[in-house]
């Protein structure tokens, strides 16, 4: 199960699990202990310059400007401010591309969820003809690449009259085929008495459905989520070339404009302060949902 | 007559056997149909429709789109600034597939370790860039290799040997490297956690085996751990190659896809929407690009496959 701490490919997240090739003996505590003590600052070390460029960016975001240009530079702000966070919030339509990616997401969320719930459900639970042949080809979907799809896509969207506009945005998402194979690995765990138990009971397919398979699928249900969120979230390539007006921009996209705008006035605590409004949903999610996006990308080598 | 009622009920039940088979098959489809819909409209159909534009040209007044066959093909083959276009991008996956799966794995192999402290703060700290987006890293990356305030010149002029770090950005002999770093440095966490998984799938018997005969802890990672790792490190290989060659959002913030940092992708993309569109000529470059990562990708999902019948 998801919430479980042990993955099926043996990822084992407690840290207490004694599995590694430079395990240190336990006869010998001695040495033991400074070679866990060594280990600690490496990885201490080594973690800091990971996240550094995402911790500077933090910190800058909270520098004056006349802190930002000093030489030679410093890591913390001499003078805390939330200043640069409100140049950036007014003096580009920030709120504006925040909401257009919450909207965006929200809607490519939720319809990958439904959709996902019920093709999955289909191919796990129900029984029909062809249903084998309608799983793999869903399944042989993920190795089209965007690459391949964007310009035909583009040309359809275009033609709708939906360039700069929210359908534009997120009808070409709104199925995910990792989703159905995520969810689908999952509700074939269930036992399938259950649902004789349920049939004989009277219940319909439908009933069955949502009264049981989701309730008991929540925590799956919710990992895929993560995964659908932090990639429409962080989408690139289709809402740059989907909208060209201005108000329209999801945050993404919008960062990158107001580096462009700002990169000659150089006000680096601008666009920080922007950059982390668009990062930190996702930095969020990471903080509370690690094992989960830690666990998906291990079991499945897809990062949705 | 009882003989008859008994036939007609038999008849009766087959009759509401079959139809409740009928009902049962039109109710899956119908659970189907919602995602079936979207991925032909958006994922099967435009595998046809981009080889249909990719045959075509638009004609120069008028803006008809006229078909010409395999011109677009052709003209690939004999171009050099597209055969500069794959140099680069087998350039980038060189620069970038090794180095990712080296880092990946010398963290994981740490990582791996059983710790009984903090363990969890590593992992946060290594795994992180798994939600950055590639918008977020192309700005931070542009940040870091400012000439002016970026820190990464800042930090090489203490070193020795160097009087000014390179123009990161605009030297064309470095751009490209410069782009790699940032991209290695987003698939990190995603990259380590697929190593980690695939140490930590090492059944244990192993290393108690090498301990009983006294082997180092060198010996066990370089001539047990590492050969029973391969079939990760291969899957590392494909998935990175396929992603390498799907870089875009870096390459346009960094750079916006300057000469040196033209990849197949980028090619595509301002042959399609940057200038005069010739959306005939990139979809043909998106088709040779799709084969090459289909070929990829079959490989890939042989990984999955062998998830799919468990």
């Amino acid at each position: 199960m998801i919430e479980d701490a042990q993955l099926s490919t043996g990822v084992k997240s407690a840290p207490t699990d004694a599995h590694s090739a430079v395990r240190v003996e336990t006869d010998d505590a001695g040495s033991g202990r400074w070679t866990n003590l060594t280990l600690q600052i490496v990885l201490v070390v080594l973690g800091i310059f990971v996240s550094f460029p995402v911790i500077l960016a933090i910190l800058t975001s909270f520098k004056v400007p006349t802190d930002i240009i000093n030489y030679p530079p410093t890591l913390f702000p001499e003078v805390w401010t939330l200043e640069n966070y409100e140049t950036a919030w007014t003096s580009q339509p920030l709120a504006r591309y925040f909401v257009n990616s919450v909207v965006q997401t929200g809607i490519i969320v939720l319809f990958q969820i439904v959709f996902s719930i019920l093709a999955a459900y289909a191919f796990s639970i129900l029984e029909f003809p062809g249903r084998d042949l309608f799983f793999y080809l869903i399944l042989g979907s993920l190795m089209v690449p965007f690459q391949l799809t964007f310009i035909p896509n583009f040309i359809l969207i275009s033609e709708l009259g939906w360039a700069n506009t929210y359908a534009g945005l997120t009808v070409p998402f709104l199925a995910s085929a990792f989703g159905v194979f995520m969810l689908r690995q999952f509700f074939l765990t269930l036992p399938r008495d259950l649902y004789e138990a349920a049939k004989i009971d009277g219940a319909s397919s439908w009933t069955y459905l949502w009264r049981v398979v989701v309730p008991l699928s929540k925590g799956s249900i919710s990992a895929f989520g993560i995964f659908a969120f932090l990639s429409a979230w962080n989408q690139y390539l289709w809402p740059l070339i989907i909208t060209n007006e201005p108000e329209m921009r999801t945050l993404q996209i919008g960062i990158r404009f107001f580096l462009f705008d700002q990169e000659r006035g150089a006000d680096w605590g601008g666009i920080m302060a922007a950059t982390v409004i668009a990062l930190l949903p996702t930095l969020l999610i990471f903080l509370v949902a690690q094992r989960q996006l830690v666990k998906g990308i291990a079991t499945t080598g897809l990062k949705g | 007559m009882s003989n008859s009622s008994i036939a007609g009920s038999d008849q009766s039940a087959a009759a509401e056997k079959r139809k409740r088979k009928i009902f049962a098959a039109a109710e899956g489809y119908l659970y189907l149909a919602p995602t079936l819909i979207v991925l032909t409209i958006f994922v099967f159909i435009p595998i046809i429709t981009s080889f249909q534009i990719s045959l075509t040209r638009v004609a120069p007044f008028g803006g008809r789109s006229i078909n010409v066959g395999f011109e677009n093909y052709t003209r690939l083959f004999t171009s050099p600034e597209y055969r500069d276009t794959v140099r680069i991008t087998l350039l980038f996956a060189l620069y970038t597939v090794p180095t990712g799966i080296f880092f990946s794995v010398a963290l994981a192999i740490l990582l791996s370790y059983p710790l009984k402290r903090l363990s969890w703060l590593h992992r946060l700290l290594i795994f992180m860039p798994i939600v950055i987006s590639t918008a977020v890293t192309g700005v931070l990356f542009r940040w870091i290799y400012h000439p002016v305030v970026g820190y990464l010149n800042y930090i090489l002029e203490f070193l020795p040997f160097i009087e000014s770090g390179p123009n990161w950005l605009n030297d064309a002999d470095v751009a490209l490297i410069s782009v790699s770093m940032a991209v290695v440095w987003r698939q990190l966490g995603f990259n380590t956690i697929i190593a980690l998984a695939g140490i930590q799938n090492i059944d244990e018997v192993y290393y108690e085996a090498a301990k009983v005969d006294g082997a180092s802890t060198y010996h066990r990672i370089r001539h047990i751990m590492l050969p029973l790792l391969t079939p990760t490190l291969f899957f590392l290989l494909i998935i990175n190659v396929i992603n390498s060659l799907q870089v875009f959002g870096e390459i346009n913030i960094l750079t916006s896809g300057s000469q040196a940092t033209r990849t197949m992708l980028y090619s595509i993309y301002n042959r399609a929407f940057i200038g005069t569109p010739q959306v005939g000529q990139a979809s043909a470059e998106a088709y040779l690009l799709f084969l090459l990562i289909l070929v990829l990708s079959v490989v890939q999902f042989r990984f999955l496959g062998n998830k799919v019948n468990y």
